[in-house]
Order: structure tokens, then C-alpha cells, then sequence
């Protein structure tokens, strides 16, 4: 993966990222493959979908589902939060999908040097991050998405 | 660079394509006896091309054949072929292979050697039966481009001008000029030749000579006033001056084509002797103020030529021409030129992108008008009627951009006509396959996915539709067979039928093999309809012999999944002795599906409305429950299994015997006539939907085929019938066998 072989270099990888906010966790992703932030609307129900899909939404003509973060990531959402957003991001292979989180908080450097890897790389976390004394999770994109589409990233 | 020779090879392909089509179009034409000029000039002009084409790129197998193909043609287009059934047949062949050459020289499946080399000998046989000479390919310059291709129609309402033509040249010429005078008969305008052919030979010649000058001059004392033009008389005579340097011997090479049509003489003369040749002052026809379009035939290496003959240019020009075109009376030229005007090469991806972004701005525009109704105000009317024009402008735009998505039917058809060639000479059968509106335009996207069920169609009609030669004649048929494949418009869908003149669907035959292979019980009462669709189940083929050609057990059970794949349906009507047609009913397009809006656990769907056979009501007096909790619904006495829409999809629980008593159902039908019973909760609407994919950013769902979205915004799944049968009719199989009556098909 890309954030591994970012690891392993020597120099400093600075890879901005966008922080966001589920429950009292927080959680970034790189900001590349972020293509909007949109307000979370009314989803259509899919069948067989799994519990952490919300639902499909139309996306100016492009259909796409969105996925509850806080169920996928098993973590207790903010209760009552009407401000939920759905991050639309794209994958590498051209997937795009809606992230549903509780809040969008800021933007920040990271130097991918300073990533403690938590677990193997196929878990949908591939490490934590100090910023500001904040511990943030780094998400594995490629993962959740490759689970939603049905083909286990194995990698 | 490789890059650029690369698309340069591209556009060269398609070219090969269109010239490939158009030799089609041309060949079935003069088979049909339809022999005019234009036609065979437009043959040739294809072969030609292609030549042409293949020689820079240096596709030496192409160049070879097609430079056979080409000369032989040359006998047709000379009158010295007569195109005999025979001759037809072997061109045909011959364009089959020629296609088969630019598959491979694309780099596509290699080519049987055999049967170039076959058709190749074939051709030569009739190069050579014609008695004449080697057409002077090597002399007469390959580019030339038949007249009545380039000119602007002329209108035949003009007066007779007189025009003062003053052709005297004091050109200070000391060597004596060749001097060549020439006259068209009439023979040379019938075989589509003209004398403009000649001129750019000519002209030719000279443009080899260091600043050679062509002097030209049209002698139209022949020409009588236009009350006594006869359209088809030749009247014009040339005189053509050419530097000493040309020798005769290429001047006799440019009129080797038409010697035998066009009295011709060269002579040498000294500059001062030619000076008065004929001044004529006649009556020319000069052409309105088109001159600009039309090529300066001449000109071009004249462009030194004395001052008189370049200030009378333009009218003298044209002048030949214009008549030469009346002369030649070729009616088919003003409208080839218009088609060939209107087009261009458009990216289909950025078609389909503007078709989508127009499907944006159809839902963009339902939403606002939702909204409109909802606002109380003051401005309502006005907004309302801003609302309505700007519903109309994108009902247009949606409609122009499907024509440009649309495509006439005509270049799969005609690809037909290969198919049941190759089909004939396999089974040693001889059919004729007719077409009727080719003109009928589709979706793009539909035109390419028919070729592949029409191929199995159309071979399927030659080997057991059509009869051996022996049974026709026995049956007092005309040996040759016949199958008509037409399309058309029927009420916004479009209407493909095959129709052939062969002894119709033995039905006993049928149903025999049918209770054999286990597709049907014995005891199975069927009506004939039934006993007909039992061809397209899977694994079912009568053919007695397994040939080449069909009866691979893949057959029509694999043309009625592409047919249905794509929206349509297939009926058949056969009478024993008279012949069998295949009715194709499709969609006019794959981005558009005419719908059922219903709900089902609180979600909007869509049922495809060509699946639907009918809407009722449930009368709980027939409904069964089976053991496991199914239920089987019996209408008018057909047994179908009773699907819970919401439930079967995992949206709610499984509805209680209560709620299903008064439920709305939607009897719904799959490709093999296997139907079922959907419970829904209501339904809503009957609409047209922009098909959207939904597994392009998810995964496939069971039970959905695609999603579209709804006037507000919201995503609405259309769902997939024959999987929702397929699976019904399983779990029923496992339970009952008894239950299968009905759903069999």
C-alpha cells in the first residue's frame, strides 16, 4: 500500500489530511480523495446491503451508498447529532462512495514517518497519528471501500 | 510518431468500414439488377479506396486483393462485364474476403488462404474472360474522382448565354505542341465515365513536365440551344494543347479507357498553326453562382496558362461540366453529395456524457417543479410558466441527443447479407435475404448488440427455416428461398422481423424432441404457441444433423436472453408449408426504461413495465400456504408462486396471512414465460427512467438489475424480475414438484 511504502522512506511524507470527528474519536483520511463534503440526506434502503450501509443517494446523476462509519467502525455515534455529514471520497480504482461521519473538524499535515502502525495492513486502520496531542486513526480507504464493493483488498 | 501512424491506421480502418458498407450497399444493388452508373462507380470508388489506402500503410496482402477486385470491377464499370448472377456471386465473395483481409491487416482473426487464393482466381477468370486489355492502371492517374461526385446540382431553369470565348493563344511556343482533340460518344457518358476523367489525365501528364502549360478549349459548336438538348447526347468536343516534352505514347495510355467510346486524334503543331481554333461563340450553359464549390477541374497545373483562357476561367470551367452532368443525367449524384456533407466522428463517451448530463437536467427540472407547486405566491403563475418552457427546451434537448445517439439499422443488416451468404454455401441452399428499412434508426448501443442475435437468427432461418431445393420444388416452390428481415417503428419501440418463406416449424417434430430432452412432461397438453416457444428453451435443437452452421444446442434459448437482455421480446408465428417470422420487439434505447412505480416496505421501485402481464388484487380464497410459510397464488387456475416484495428483499418482515388477504399484486413474467405474483404495497405510477448503474460504485444485488432516480432527487432501484422468478421457482421446485404445472416453459 501506499501509506506503507510512504513509511518506509527515509525523508518526511507529508500527507495532508482531512480530520473528522465520529462519537469522541477522530479519524482522517488523505484530502486527494475527498471530492466533496455534503450534507447527509434521506438514503433509499438497499437489499442484502450490509449494517453499515446507509443506503444509496444520487449524486448529480452518479449512484452511490453511503456507509455509517461509527457502525462500520463499531463506535457509539454522537447522540442526536442533525449535522451529520457524508464525506464523498474516491478510491484508487475509480470507487466512489460517502463516508458518514459526525462532524468534519479541520485539516492537517501529517508526516506518514509518524504513523504508529496498530495492526496488519489489511485492517481498515492503518495506524494512529499524535497531532496537537490529539490521537487520530488513520483510515485505510482502500479497505472499506474494497469491502464494500465485495472484493476483499488482500494486500 | 508510431503513436500518430497509429491513429492515422485507425481512421484508416474506418474508412476501411464505411467503404466496406458502401461496396455492400453497391454489390446488393447491381444483384437486385439495379445497374446504374453511380452505383458501380460508387463499388469501385470503395474498392479503390481501400486499395488505395492499403498501399501507403503497406498492407501488401490487402493491396493485392483489392488491386484484382478492383480491375475486374473495371470490366463491370466498362460495359465489357455484363454483372450476371453469377459474376454478382463471385464479387460478393470476393468483398467478403476483402473484409476478412482489413479484419486482419487490423490485426484481428488471420484469413483462409485458400479461399483468397480462391476468389482471387475467380476474379481473374473474370478479368480475363473480358477480352479486353489490362485496364492502364499503371498510366491513368488512381486518384481520380468520378465527376458527379464533387459537382453542386445544377438547375436545369437556367437561359443560354451567349458567352464570348476568345481562345486565341500567343503563347511564343518554338517547339511544335502535341495537340490532342478529342470527342466523347455517347457510349462513355452511359458506361459513367467522363470526359473530366480524361482532362485530369491529361493534366497529369503535364504536371510531370517542368513547368508544362495545359491549354484547354471546350468546343461547343456541337451543343444545340436548350429546347433541342437531348440529356443523354454527347455535344461537347475538346481540344487539349500539351507541351512537346509529353510523349504520345501516355497520351494514348490516358485514353486506353476509352477508346473504344471517345474518337480522339494527336497531332503536332507548330504554336503559330493552332492560333483560330474555333472561337466560339455558342450558347454554353453556365452554372449559377456555384462556381466556388465546384473543384476547378483544370486549373490547377494551368495556372501559367494564357490570360484569356484564365479571365474566361471560371464559366468555362464550370461550363463542361454542368453539361456533362445534364449529359450524363445521373440523378443519383445532388443527393450522395448532401449525405456525404453532414458527418463527423464523434467520441461516443462524450455522447453518452451529455446524454447523462442531460438526464441531470430532466430530474434537476422535475425537482424544481415539485417544488414550484409546493411555494404559495404571488409569482407562482409566472414561475409555473417559466417551469413549462424550460420543460419543453429540455424535452428537446433530451430528444435531439438521442438522434445523435441514434443509428440506422443498415449497418447490421447488411452485415445480414454475409451471414446468409456463408450460411447458403454451407448448406448448399440458395437464399436470398431482402431488406426493408434499413433506414430505421436506433440507440447506437442497441444497433451493435443485435448483430450477434440477427447473425444466429438469420443462420437459423437458412438451415431449418428454408427447405432443401429438392422439397421447395416438390412443394411447388420457386427453388431459391426467401427471407425478408425488416425493421420498423411501432409505438415507440422498434420492430425487427425475419420472415421466411420455408416450411414453418414442424410442431410434432418439436414437441417430440422437446418431451425427449425432458423440457416438457409427456402427457403435456400444449397449444401450438406453446409447442413454438419451445425452440428458444435451453438445450433444445431439432436439426436432425448437427451441421457447421446451427444446432449446437446453444442456440435460440441464447438469442432470446440477448433479446431480452436488452429490454425486447420474441414471438413467433409459423404456418406449416408458408414460412415462419420471428417477431423482435425492443426498446428504441438502453438508457431509458419505461417503468412501474410501486412500493414495497416503504421504498419506491421500479418494475420494468415489459415484464408486467398484469395488476390485481388478491382474493384470499387463492392463496395457498405451503408448509415452510411460501405461499402459491392460483389465477384464472395458473399456479405461481406469491413473492412478498419487501420481505423477499430483506426491507421487512415476512407479511402475515391477514395482511396478504387484500394485497396488490403485479403479475410479472420472465424470458421463458415462467411467471410469478408480486405482493406490493402499492402502485404509483407508470413513468419513463433514466437507467443509472448501480454497481459501477457497489457491489451486484440480488434481485435489482439498476437504480434510477425519481423526480425528487431520490434513488430508486429497478429490480430485476426473471432473478426474483428464477429464485421463487427454485425454492418452489424443492419443495413440491406438483407445482411446477404452469411454470414450465
Amino acid at each position: 500500500m501506499t501509506e506503507k511504502n510512504k513509511e518506509d522512506g527515509v525523508d518526511a511524507k507529508i500527507v495532508k489530511m482531512i480530520v473528522f470527528a465520529i462519537g469522541d474519536q477522530e479519524y482522517c483520511i488523505p484530502i486527494l480523495s475527498v471530492r466533496e463534503i455534503r450534507g447527509f440526506e434521506k438514503t433509499t434502503a438497499l437489499p442484502f446491503a450490509p449494517h453499515y450501509v446507509c443506503g444509496a443517494i444520487n449524486l448529480r446523476g452518479i449512484i452511490l451508498t453511503v456507509i455509517d462509519l461509527a457502525i462500520y467502525l463499531n463506535i457509539q455515534p454522537q447522540a442526536d447529532n442533525p449535522r451529520r455529514v457524508a464525506i464523498i471520497v474516491e478510491s484508487k480504482n475509480g470507487v466512489v462512495c460517502g463516508l458518514l461521519v459526525d462532524r468534519v473538524i479541520d485539516m492537517a499535515d501529517i508526516d506518514m514517518n509518524d504513523v504508529q502502525a496498530v495492526s496488519e495492513e489489511s485492517s481498515s486502520l492503518s495506524g494512529l497519528v499524535m497531532v496537537n496531542n490529539r490521537m487520530i486513526g488513520v483510515l485505510q480507504l482502500e479497505t472499506v471501500v474494497g469491502e464494500l464493493v465485495g472484493d476483499m483488498v488482500t494486500e | 510518431m508510431s503513436g500518430d501512424m497509429d491513429d492515422i491506421l485507425q481512421v484508416f480502418f474506418q474508412e476501411c468500414d464505411e467503404q466496406l458498407q458502401e461496396l455492400e450497399r453497391g454489390l446488393s444493388a447491381l444483384s437486385d439488377g439495379d445497374s446504374d452508373h453511380e452505383t458501380i462507380n460508387a463499388v469501385f470508388r470503395a474498392v479503390h479506396s481501400i486499395k488505395g489506402g492499403a498501399a501507403s500503410f503497406g498492407l501488401e496482402n490487402l493491396v493485392r486483393f483489392a488491386h484484382v477486385f478492383e480491375s475486374s470491377l473495371d470490366g463491370l464499370r466498362s460495359g465489357r462485364i455484363v454483372p450476371t448472377h453469377d459474376i454478382m456471386k463471385t464479387f460478393l465473395k470476393a468483398m467478403d474476403v476483402l473484409s476478412d483481409l482489413v479484419v486482419e491487416a487490423r490485426g484481428g482473426a488471420g484469413v483462409d488462404h485458400e479461399r483468397v487464393a480462391e476468389s482471387h482466381a475467380e476474379l481473374e477468370a473474370i478479368i480475363n474472360s473480358d477480352g479486353a486489355p489490362k485496364p492502364a492502371e499503371d498510366v491513368v492517374p488512381q486518384d481520380f474522382v468520378p465527376v458527379p461526385m464533387d459537382f453542386v446540382p445544377v438547375p436545369m431553369d437556367f437561359e443560354p448565354i451567349p458567352v464570348e470565348m476568345d481562345f486565341g493563344f500567343d503563347e511564343p511556343a518554338a517547339t511544335p505542341d502535341l495537340v490532342v482533340s478529342f470527342r466523347p460518344q455517347d457510349a462513355m457518358y452511359e458506361r459513367g465515365d467522363d470526359a473530366r476523367n480524361i482532362l485530369i489525365g491529361l493534366r497529369d501528364l503535364v504536371a510531370t513536365v517542368e513547368g508544362g502549360v495545359l491549354s484547354v478549349t471546350c468546343d461547343t459548336s456541337g451543343l444545340p440551344t436548350l429546347h433541342d438538348l437531348q440529356p443523354t447526347r454527347a455535344c461537347l468536343s475538346w481540344r487539349v494543347v500539351l507541351p512537346a516534352a509529353v510523349s504520345e505514347e501516355s497520351v494514348h495510355g490516358v485514353f486506353d479507357w476509352v477508346s473504344d467510346v471517345c474518337d480522339f486524334s494527336i497531332t503536332h503543331e507548330g504554336a503559330a498553326e493552332e492560333a483560330p481554333a474555333a472561337p466560339a461563340v455558342a450558347p454554353v450553359v453556365a452554372a449559377p453562382p456555384a462556381p466556388a464549390a465546384a473543384p476547378a477541374p483544370v486549373s490547377a497545373p494551368a495556372h501559367e496558362a494564357p490570360a484569356a483562357v484564365q479571365a474566361a476561367a471560371p464559366v468555362h470551367e464550370v461550363a463542361p461540366a454542368a453539361v456533362t452532368n445534364a449529359i450524363a443525367g445521373n440523378p443519383a449524384a445532388p443527393p450522395r453529395k448532401t449525405e456525404q456533407a453532414a458527418s463527423i466522428r464523434v467520441d461516443l463517451h462524450r455522447i453518452d456524457d451529455l446524454m447523462d448530463l442531460v438526464g441531470e437536467l430532466v430530474i434537476a427540472q422535475a425537482s424544481i417543479e415539485a417544488l414550484s407547486r409546493r411555494n404559495e405566491g404571488a409569482m407562482q403563475q409566472e414561475l409555473t410558466q417559466s417551469i413549462s418552457s424550460m420543460q419543453s427546451l429540455t424535452r428537446d434537448i433530451q430528444d435531439a441527443v438521442m438522434a445523435v445517439r441514434a443509428q440506422p439499422v443498415r449497418s447490421v443488416f447488411q452485415r445480414m447479407q454475409r451471414v446468409v451468404r456463408e450460411a447458403c454455401s454451407m448448406t448448399k441452399k440458395d437464399v436470398v435475404l431482402l431488406l426493408e428499412g434499413e433506414d430505421t434508426e436506433v440507440d447506437r448501443t442497441l444497433v451493435e448488440k443485435l448483430t450477434d442475435p440477427l447473425t444466429h437468427m438469420l443462420r437459423n432461418a437458412v438451415d431449418h427455416g428454408i427447405e432443401k431445393v429438392e422439397d421447395r420444388l416438390a412443394a411447388g416452390k420457386p427453388a431459391e428461398g426467401h427471407i425478408l428481415l425488416s425493421a420498423g417503428h411501432r409505438s415507440g419501440r422498434i420492430l425487427i422481423t425475419i420472415k421466411d418463406d420455408g416450411g414453418g416449424i414442424n410442431r410434432q417434430r418439436v414437441l417430440e424432441t422437446a418431451v425427449k430432452r425432458g423440457i416438457v412432461a409427456p402427457d403435456a397438453v400444449l397449444s401450438d404457441d406453446e409447442i413454438n416457444n419451445l425452440i428458444f428453451a435451453p438445450g433444445f435443437s431439432t436439426a436432425a444433423t448437427v451441421s457447421d452452421l446451427s444446432g449446437r444446442g446453444v442456440g435460440m434459448d441464447v438469442v432470446k436472453q440477448a433479446i431480452l437482455s436488452l429490454g425486447g421480446r420474441v414471438t413467433i408465428q409459423s404456418v406449416p408449408g408458408e414460412g415462419t417470422t420471428f417477431s423482435l420487439s425492443l426498446p428504441l434505447t438502453l438508457a431509458v426504461l419505461d417503468g412501474m412505480l410501486i412500493e414495497a416496505g416503504e421504498s419506491t421501485m421500479v418494475i420494468p413495465i415489459s415484464s408486467v402481464v398484469e395488476t390485481m388484487m388478491i382474493d384470499h380464497r387463492d392463496v395457498y400456504l405451503l408448509p415452510d410459510g411460501g405461499n402459491i397464488i392460483s389465477i384464472r387456475g395458473t399456479c405461481m408462486p406469491l413473492i412478498p416484495l419487501a420481505a423477499e428483499l430483506g426491507l421487512s418482515k415476512a407479511p402475515t396471512q391477514e395482511a396478504l388477504a387484500n394485497a396488490v399484486i403485479l403479475v410479472v413474467e420472465n424470458e421463458s414465460g415462467g411467471r410469478a405474483a408480486l405482493v406490493v404495497d402499492e402502485i404509483r405510477d407508470q413513468t419513463q427512467v433514466v437507467i443509472k448503474s448501480i454497481e459501477k460504485n457497489y457491489r451486484q444485488i440480488s434481485g435489482v438489475s439498476a437504480a434510477t432516480i425519481l423526480g425528487d432527487g431520490s434513488v430508486s432501484l429497478i429490480l430485476d424480475v426473471p432473478a426474483l422468478i428464477g429464485t421463487a421457482i427454485r425454492k418452489i421446485d424443492n419443495r413440491s414438484p406438483n407445482a411446477r404445472t404452469g411454470l414450465a416453459a
